[in-house]
């Protein structure tokens, strides 16, 4: 409020004054505003290479010829329906379990055990998906190293070694678990802070009226989240196109039909071709970026009209 | 050796046993706790007023019973998701520091060894992406920290003309952006493939922190830039001076998410670096472990020991640091859900 007033008083300076006054501020401003152009905005301009056959040195001029290839391409829209469903299926169950954790945590009666679990919760956030994916890959190994199936061979419960990463069914889900492993200690952050914020009122009220601890997580806790949920799913359905590292991690040639996302399919038809077209790599890029950038003004919008206040 | 391993089995299954027995008893001691806690109340409630309040004491009293049923199976569910986090990071930690190759279900090394983490220190390969780790996420924390509070301090300029372009300027970069490839075109041409620098300056800016950084300036009271002001001090004083001492917090927990994201990027190094002196650790660990690209050692440990070793190395930073900087690992986070 103070701030709006001074903007009035200011204001009747000379725009002239105003800047020179402000000097200072802009040659702070100044690293910020070079570092960005040239990290962020001059690979914008590199856009126009969809455009173009942009293979070794011969660069020339084609039109929409990409977009045409692209969209008629199988491999592509593989990509598209794997990159969708993966970050839909993963969203909605590191938020539903997420959720539901919470829920029964902040049931919890010892405050030092519901530190503890919270502290413990958290840590795999910090290990990188690179790390986590060498665990897992470890772990599920066919090999005699491979502790899962060794085990669950020695307690009689398979005959032969599953290669849960190289199988075309298993692999989603057991991508799935170990996101879920990662990820949904460190979703309950949110929810946590949502949660310390209701008010102890509501739950004596409801202690005076006699319900049980199962109707006051149901009737009080609950609600209470619901906004904070739906605010969670708009945030990241936003950047459901831009998974990348967990499932390059993760995935390998053998399963690409049920794990080839854009970003993958990007970096596959980039690096690990002899002689790539940086032309349509960048096409497909950009189709990833204007998608992903309706996806972000759409939930900016339904944020907006949720809560009275926009994601960006 | 297939009783080593029994016994070891019943070992580690009496100690979990035995762990298990303290947590249930420590939550049996809450319960009883709650229950102490309540009865003084009603004892209270009692002496205070009439016998109004004898029917809700009644009710407290009914209803124990299913409050202990509740926190038992709370309880256990908890710690069985506990161990479900602790045992895989567990597990990793104990076969680092077992010579042979790992079978089976077992939570303690049976012949143990330090040559998985001698030989990470020993051969250059893998000791120079470690050094290079360092170095890059110490040098992508500062620059990162820099670039956010000078971002967030001149943003929070309401006053100056052009402050609402300045912001417009940074939030397209959130929204939009070139893309992987348009990315890599740019920073071949400044000569940053290949370069360690990439993990640096691909990580010196994050608008995200740069807005988190913002609304925690926003909560410093402006007659302390006022005073200042009065006092002759020129813009950069008073960041450097008044800002910057009181944003010690923020600037920890800002900091952090700056480090922890350098020092586990693997996608960066993955799509810009090449050759191997360059690259970071998580790349190395990655190509050791997925592409069986082992250096050859002179300790006698089995190839998942040296991986298991590397796994460590990869995590170790962070793990002794997050009991201690808990507080700032989560505040990042809490600054920007209190401000949804």
């Amino acid at each position: 409020m103070s701030r709006k007033k001074e903007k009035v008083n200011v204001n009747k300076k000379p725009l002239g004054m105003r800047i020179w006054n402000n000097r200072g501020f802009y040659l702070m401003f100044l690293p910020v505003f070079i570092f960005v152009l040239i990290m962020y905005y001059w690979p914008m301009l590199g856009i126009r290479y969809s455009f173009f056959v942009y293979k070794g040195r011969d660069i020339h001029w084609v039109g929409l010829q990409h977009f045409a290839s692209m969209f008629s391409e199988p491999e592509f829209w593989i990509a598209f329906r794997n990159t969708l469903v993966i970050s839909i299926v993963k969203l909605l169950l590191n938020t539903f379990v997420a959720v539901v954790i919470s829920i029964f945590l902040n049931e919890m009666t010892s405050l030092f055990c519901k530190k503890f679990v919270q502290t413990v919760i958290y840590l795999p956030h910090f290990m990188s998906y690179a790390v986590v994916a060498a665990i897992f890959t470890l772990f599920l190994s066919t090999s005699s190293t491979g502790m899962i199936n060794e085990t669950l061979k020695s307690w009689g419960w398979i005959e032969t070694s599953i290669d849960f990463l190289h199988s075309t069914k298993l692999w989603q889900p057991v991508f799935y678990i170990i996101n879920l492993w990662k990820e949904t200690g460190w979703g309950t952050v949110i929810f946590f802070a949502t949660l310390s914020g209701i008010s102890p009122d509501l739950y004596e009220a409801a202690d005076i009226d006699g319900a049980t601890r199962l109707q006051k997580m149901r009737y009080i806790t609950l609600p209470a989240l619901a906004n904070t949920i739906i605010i969670v799913l708009i945030l990241n359905i936003a950047k459901v196109l831009n998974i990348f590292e967990p499932v390059f991690v993760l995935y390998n040639n053998r399963v690409f039909e049920v794990s080839d996302v854009i970003s993958t399919y990007v970096y596959r038809k980039t690096f690990m071709t002899s002689l790539p077209d940086y032309g349509y790599t960048t096409a497909v890029g950009l189709f990833k970026s204007v998608v992903g950038c309706l996806l972000m003004l759409g939930s900016n919008w339904a944020s907006k009209k949720i809560r009275g206040r926009g994601i960006i | 050796m297939a009783e080593i391993n029994e016994k070891e089995l019943t070992n580690s299954e009496a100690a979990k046993d035995a762990v298990e027995v303290k947590l249930e008893k420590k939550a049996e001691e809450a319960v009883i706790e709650k229950a102490v806690a309540v009865e003084p109340e009603a004892a209270a409630v009692e002496e205070d007023k009439d016998k109004k309040s004898v029917p809700k004491v009644n009710v407290i009293e009914a209803k124990r019973p299913k409050i202990k049923v509740f926190d038992i199976v709370n309880y256990a569910v908890f710690i069985i998701l506990t161990l479900i986090i602790v045992l895989p990071i567990w597990k990793v930690v104990s076969d680092s520091f077992n010579a042979v190759g790992v079978y089976q279900f077992r939570l303690w090394p049976n012949q143990p060894t330090l040559g998985g983490y001698a030989t990470i220190m020993t051969t250059s390969k893998l000791f120079r992406p470690l050094l290079n780790s360092f170095i890059t996420t110490i040098a992508g924390t500062l620059l990162g920290l820099v670039m956010a509070t000078l971002g967030g301090y001149v943003l929070n300029q309401y006053e100056m003309p052009g402050r609402s372009f300045f912001s417009y300027f940074l939030l397209v970069t959130m929204i939009f952006s070139g893309g992987m490839i348009p990315e890599y075109l740019v920073m071949k041409q400044l000569g940053l493939v290949d370069n360690m620098w990439i993990l640096v300056l691909k990580h010196g800016m994050n608008v995200y922190n740069l807005v988190l950084m913002k609304n925690f300036f926003e909560g410093i009271p402006a007659s302390l830039y006022e005073a200042a002001k009065l006092d002759g001090c020129s813009p950069m004083q008073i960041f450097y001076k008044i800002v910057l001492p009181l944003s010690k917090a923020a600037l920890a927990s800002i900091g952090l998410m700056f480090a922890v994201t350098v020092w586990n990027d693997y996608s960066t190094v993955q799509i810009y670096i090449s050759s191997r002196d360059q690259a970071n650790f998580q790349y190395m660990l990655r190509v050791m472990v997925m592409d069986g690209d082992t250096p050859t050692t002179s300790y006698k440990v089995s190839q998942s020991t040296l991986y298991y070793s590397g796994i460590v190395c990869a995590i170790l930073p962070f793990m002794l640091a997050y009991p201690f900087l808990q507080k700032y690992f989560v505040t990042g986070v809490n600054v920007g859900a209190v401000k949804e």
